[in-house]
């Protein structure tokens, strides 16, 4: 018997797989490269895209794209869950070169880049 | 249309979370995980949690983001309340073999009216042992009867776990409260005269009182139905009305509440005459569906499919011609019932130009895809209506790309400064 309705559990963090029958995390971060100047500001991001094979099914990975950043936007940093596993990230959001507006994170703990959707 | 039939003694039938033990029975392996089911009318909040959840501390009416806090194995369930009622009313309908008199209180739990079953069954238990077998058989699932359905997309044979009690007694309160108290798969019986007795140890948490009542009665002391009793009546009127009267009143045995029967409507029937007799068959086709649409209005019908339906007509010359259908799947929606008539007057035409034109519901079935035992208003239609085109468009979409793609956003923690904490998806399978 098949049932595929809405059920699924929370998993901590984005170590757990997704899976259809499971609660999905909307707007997970992605990992980026990101080019940075003398300063540590962001200047260029280097994006991994995906392309449609024709079926519709298949799909292939795009050589990456870099992006230079047109414009920083606003900074600002969080600090949460110090009492378990601590999340120390440094936001900003940029507008890329072509008109694009992504947030991007340093996670100050492991140094690796993120974006989000603003 | 017979009059309504009432019993002063009733058996109480009592399946406690009900949604969640038919969604354990489609789904065998969430018996021993954290199951909650989200509400209904407010998905963000818990409708009903099982006891593994509960042990956890999550407990109905929690938002789910309170409710993963605590319980991070928590496993979710979006609520199939047609499904939910339509098993209930199958329930219903089989209780209904055992007495005529039976009155559905809410999901999971009727009243059987008992008055003159001992004639039929013998003493009081031997009437709680044919409806527990009734309860069991109903349980174990009906092979093919649930197929097809618009509402169910599941096959309908799968066991329920043995949950029912039972209650007896003078009056729906007492039989309620008996049952309230019996251990799973049990009964209990109270004999006349010993009502008052049993009520006065039970807690005031078995009367039916809102969340601020009972709040105001625990600080008032008052934690059994004996202590509420040994008040007087004034001054429990003094201190919460009307409502409070009714309270005492229950508390002290003072009233028992017969069980009133949902009697089956007669047949209920429309007819058209023609001044000139007609022949044209497409005009036919439409006098029957406007028939069958006056017929379905009619109040009588409410809470009610029809199963069986005739059109006659009166031909000129004195013939007559006359069909009888019985529906696969007993409707309340014009279309589908008018459709098989019109089909046999293509087949099997009057031989003759029709003067009148009748159609009459002849058998029915309690509850309905269509218009819910326990939601019988416009809204709960218009969205049962909703929810059966919502439906169709996801089996389409899941039978195009194989898998679904249709999700609820739910929030989860909306007040998180990590984005992705905010929302979740969840598959979207109405």
């Amino acid at each position: 018997m098949s049932d595929n309705r809405g059920v699924g559990t929370w998993g901590r963090g984005r170590s757990v797989a997704p899976r259809v029958d499971r609660l999905r995390a909307v707007n997970l971060p992605k990992p980026v490269a990101v080019e940075r100047d003398a300063e540590g500001k962001p200047v260029a991001v280097e994006l991994h895209g995906k392309r449609e094979t024709g079926n519709g099914k298949r799909r292939s990975a795009d050589p990456p794209i870099n992006l230079s950043v047109e414009y920083l936007g606003e900074e600002w940093r969080i600090d949460d869950e110090w009492w378990r596993h601590p999340i120390a990230r440094r936001y900003v959001e940029v507008m890329l070169d072509g008109g694009g507006r992504v947030v991007l994170y340093e996670d100050l703990i492991t140094g690796e880049w993120w974006m989000q959707m603003p | 249309m017979a009059g309504v039939l009432t019993s002063s003694h009733a058996a109480c039938v009592w399946i406690p979370l009900l949604p969640l033990r038919l969604e354990e029975a489609r789904r065998p392996d969430l018996r021993a995980r954290p199951l909650a089911l989200l509400d209904p009318h407010d998905g963000r909040r818990l409708w009903h949690t099982a006891p593994l959840a509960r042990r956890a501390g999550v407990r109905p009416g929690m938002t789910i983001g309170q409710a993963i806090g605590l319980c991070p194995t928590l496993v979710l369930c979006e609520p199939d309340p047609v499904h939910y009622d339509e098993r209930f009313a199958r329930l219903v309908a089989a209780l209904g073999e055992v007495s005529p008199v039976v009155e559905p209180a809410e999901l999971g739990r009727a009243f059987v009216g008992t008055d003159g079953l001992e004639r039929l069954y013998g003493p009081p238990e031997q009437q709680l042992a044919v409806i527990a077998r009734t309860v069991d058989e109903w349980g174990k699932g009906e092979e093919g009867r649930g197929k097809g359905t618009a509402s169910s997309h599941y096959p309908s044979r799968f066991p329920l776990p043995p949950s029912r009690r039972l209650g007896w007694g003078r009056g729906k309160f007492i039989s309620w409260v008996a049952a309230s108290r019996a251990n799973p798969g049990t009964a209990i019986i109270i004999a006349d005269g010993e009502g008052r007795d049993f009520l006065a140890s039970q807690s005031i948490t078995v009367l039916p009182l809102d969340p601020d009542t009972h709040r105001r009665l625990s600080q008032l002391g008052l934690t059994t139905l004996g202590a509420l009793a040994a008040l007087p009546e004034e001054a429990i009127v003094a201190q919460f009305g009307r409502a409070g009267r009714r309270l005492w009143r229950l508390a002290a045995g003072r009233i028992a509440e017969p069980v009133v029967g949902r009697p089956a409507p007669q047949q209920i029937g429309a007819a058209a005459h023609f001044p000139a007799p007609i022949a044209d068959r497409l005009m036919l086709a439409r006098t029957l569906e406007r028939l069958v649409a006056r017929a379905l209005a009619s109040p009588r019908r409410t809470g009610w499919r029809v199963q069986v339906v005739r059109a006659r007509a009166a031909l000129e010359h004195g013939a007559s011609w006359m069909t009888e259908v019985t529906l696969k799947d007993p409707s309340a929606d014009r279309g589908r019932i008018a459709a098989p008539l019109t089909v046999r007057l293509e087949q099997a035409p009057p031989t003759g130009a029709v003067e009148r034109l009748a159609v009459e519901f002849l058998a029915f079935t309690p509850g309905t895809t269509e218009l819910q035992l326990f939601a019988r208003d416009a809204a709960s239609a218009a969205r049962a209506g909703r929810r059966r085109a919502l439906r169709a468009a996801a089996q389409e979409i899941k039978t195009r790309f194989h898998r679904p793609l249709l999700h609820h956003v739910i929030e989860v923690q909306p007040w998180s400064r990590l984005p992705e904490r905010r929302y979740a998806l969840i598959d979207f399978e109405p």
